[in-house]
């Protein structure tokens, strides 16, 4: 089930020996499956032989002692560590296990998964609830707002779709009527402000429709749909609605700090409170 | 309580009516011409007012236009109402997230654009103070006011320039609207400091005024911002809605204005935070923001422009001197300003210039801060008369001179 072409070659996994340990290192076989990348385990702490031989017998039970897996131990702060493995390393994909919702001050401070999806240089996928039986991603719904990381976001989803095999792909354009709303009608004759709207957007659909002319999408069905709104919060909400698998968003334009949680970045209404399992996707070879 | 009379309410009821209708006429004439609508509302203004048909038909003017003294008063109370209203909309325009996420490009347009006028402003004030007519005798505090009246950009204008020329969704669109967002926000904070200021000497010291001024926009746009965004759903839940809305929102916007009033501060400061903490909700739809805009815009915008034609004579005080330093300071400061972010951002010559222009709008933001500096006695009606007509050239010109700079988008994106 090999995709033809593989986005995320390089896939590193944080482990924590926490209950969820288990479920992450199965999803990982899944991810591997799937994608045939390389993988590497990361863990930041003391590496004693107890915690040793427990990673190679869950390694050993899901068919993962291969030349293809590698299992790093690292010293020092958890995100500071691994965003440095993941440059050194040319990491493609970061992936982590994330509590669907952190504490309003846990949220503020920033827990070590969130911390990394603001940091990190590579792409990152946030498990919400992984499993010792993971489930592939059935229904996607894939970020297709007018930008220019979106082309690479959508190509990087129907790699994906294809890999998993998905039923479903929702591609939403969120409409942020925020900068459009400044063409209130006041200054515009009768249905004059909503024609210039209409106008305007239709750039956004022939953009969006250009780019799945040139992204191979195989035999996948997918669905495009605008929502008006807040972005990031507005495609959070569908996907929660509809109990998407996966929720594919750009990654940010700038590195994040606290006031992009104070004045929320359009990821951190994501962020906030994961609807499902997050993607966040980074093109490759950009700061 | 005090009631106005039969021959009274008749006046005030006879004033709003003719001020509406012929705001409205005005406005649709000249918006026939390409320029913004408060064009043709402040020249309805001077037309009906002291400056002409008062000056030409008197008896009639007086007859028909708040010849009664409580009748104007409540007219008076009306169009004070208006400004909170009005900067109240202008907060729900600006989006934070939008400010915050902005690239090199509009941050050092942002910055410069705001930094360059300013400065020209206070200095030009400060040194050259005579250039500026009969003004308050607080040099200090003139100058400061100068300054940020340089400084302020008018969005509405500024995005229908950009729609007209097919520019709104280009780089060049995306950094003046940013950019122009930003300077308000800066413009409104700072203004606001200085109208405390000048009631500092009754009330408090102006570290106090500050202190005020930079705590209630924190916490406003943070525990406040959080507190509505959560309230919001209960109120969609429970009240019927977007009517609710309408009355809660103002509601708020009025009471954030008396607190600020309260503490030392101007009203049209609250009422503009008040309108940043609101519109930001996740839960406020453009279409309901709209239903607020609508009201405002429609009824106590025109009101407000065209009573400022009844406050002041033009004919009487204008002069041509003041009136060219304070274009002369006002374009250049703007478009050098903006021209040099612009640069430093990475964009050609004609682009920064471009950005220049569209960021020179004025605007009817412009006319709200000469006029509240009016009511306090800051500035002289020369030098209102002289800001009133840069609001209005600068708006005419940025579309003409944008268009003259960038002809054809192609062209544009050929360079982005």
């Amino acid at each position: 089930m090999h995709m033809t072409m593989n986005p995320f070659q390089k896939i590193a996994v944080a482990i924590a020996f926490s209950p969820r340990c288990e479920a992450m290192i199965a999803e990982a076989k899944l991810l591997q499956q799937t994608l045939g990348s390389a993988l590497y385990f990361i863990h930041i702490g003391n590496q004693t032989i107890q915690e040793e031989q427990y990673l190679k017998h869950l390694l050993h039970r899901f068919n993962l002692d291969n030349n293809n897996v590698h299992v790093v131990w690292r010293e020092g702060d958890p995100v500071e560590s691994i965003k440095e493995f993941c440059i050194t390393e040319s990491i493609d994909l970061l992936v982590a296990g994330a509590l669907e919702k952190e504490s309003l001050l846990k949220y503020v401070l920033g827990g070590v998964s969130r911390q990394l999806s603001r940091k990190v240089k590579c792409s990152m996928l946030m498990l919400t609830e992984p499993n010792i039986h993971p489930k592939s991603f059935k229904h996607l719904v894939v970020e297709g707002t007018d930008h220019p990381k979106t082309e690479n976001t959508i190509t990087v989803a129907m790699e994906l779709a294809k890999g998993f095999q998905a039923q479903t792909i929702d591609l939403i354009q969120e409409s942020d009527l925020s900068k459009l709303a400044l063409i209130r009608s006041d200054e515009f004759k009768e249905n004059e402000a909503g024609e210039k709207k209409i106008e305007l957007l239709r750039e956004e659909d022939e953009k969006l429709e250009e780019i799945l002319r040139c992204v191979d999408c195989g035999e996948l069905q997918i669905q495009t749909e605008r929502i008006e709104g807040k972005p990031g919060y507005v495609i959070s909400k569908f996907a929660r609605e509809k109990n998407a698998d996966l929720l594919i968003l750009n990654s940010p334009d700038k590195p994040m700090n606290l006031l992009d949680r104070v004045f929320p970045h359009d990821i951190e209404y994501a962020l906030a409170d994961l609807p499902c399992n997050l993607l966040i996707v980074h093109p490759k070879g950009k700061e | 309580m005090r009631i106005l009379s039969h021959n009274e309410n008749i006046s005030l009821i006879l004033s709003i009516g003719l001020l509406l209708i012929a705001a409205r006429l005005f406005g649709e004439f000249f918006r026939k011409f390409k320029m913004p609508l408060v064009v043709g509302e402040l020249i309805a203004g001077v037309v009906l007012g002291p400056s002409l048909l008062g000056t030409f038909y008197p008896k009639f003017s007086s007859l028909v236009f708040t010849s009664n003294l409580n009748a104007s008063l409540a007219l008076n109370g009306i169009t004070n109402i208006s400004i909170v209203m009005l900067l109240f909309v202008a907060g729900m325009e600006l989006n934070l997230s939008l400010i915050r996420q902005q690239g090199k490009a509009a941050f050092s347009t942002s910055t410069f654009g705001l930094v360059v006028p300013l400065l020209m402003g206070y200095f030009s004030a400060y040194y050259f103070y005579e250039w500026y007519g009969r003004n308050s005798a607080d040099k200090l505090v003139f100058a400061l006011f100068m300054g940020t009246s340089m400084a302020i950009s008018a969005l509405p204008v500024i995005a229908r320039t950009l729609i007209d020329l097919n520019l709104f969704r280009t780089k060049i669109g995306s950094i003046i609207i940013t950019a122009a967002m930003f300077n308000d926000l800066i413009g409104w904070i700072l203004f606001s400091m200085i109208m405390g200021m000048l009631k500092g000497s009754a009330n408090h010291s102006v570290v106090l005024t500050l202190l005020y001024t930079i705590s209630y926009a924190i916490l406003m746009l943070t525990i406040g911002r959080f507190l509505i965004n959560k309230s919001l759903p209960w109120a969609e839940k429970n009240f019927s809605w977007p009517g609710g809305f309408l009355s809660l929102s103002l509601g708020l916007a009025f009471l954030g204005a008396a607190f600020t009033e309260y503490i030392g501060l101007h009203a049209i400061f609250g009422a503009f935070i008040m309108g940043i903490a609101i519109g930001d909700s996740v839960h406020v739809t453009e279409k309901t923001k709209d239903i607020v805009n609508q009201f405002v815009t429609n009824i106590f915008a025109p009101l407000f422009f065209v009573s400022i034609g009844f406050k002041v004579n033009f004919i009487d005080h204008f002069d041509l001197s003041i009136t060219l330093v304070v274009l002369l300071v006002a374009i250049v400061g703007k478009i050098s300003g903006a021209f040099l972010g612009a640069r430093l951002g990475g964009l050609s010559n004609k682009e920064s210039l471009a950005i220049g222009f569209g960021m020179n709008a004025r605007g009817a933001m412009e006319i709200i801060l000469a006029t509240l500096a009016l009511q306090a006695n800051l500035i002289g009606e020369e030098l209102f008369v002289a800001i009133v007509i840069m609001a209005v050239l600068t708006s005419i010109m940025a579309g003409p001179m944008m268009n003259w700079l960038v002809k054809t988008k192609s062209n544009l994106d050929n360079n982005l």
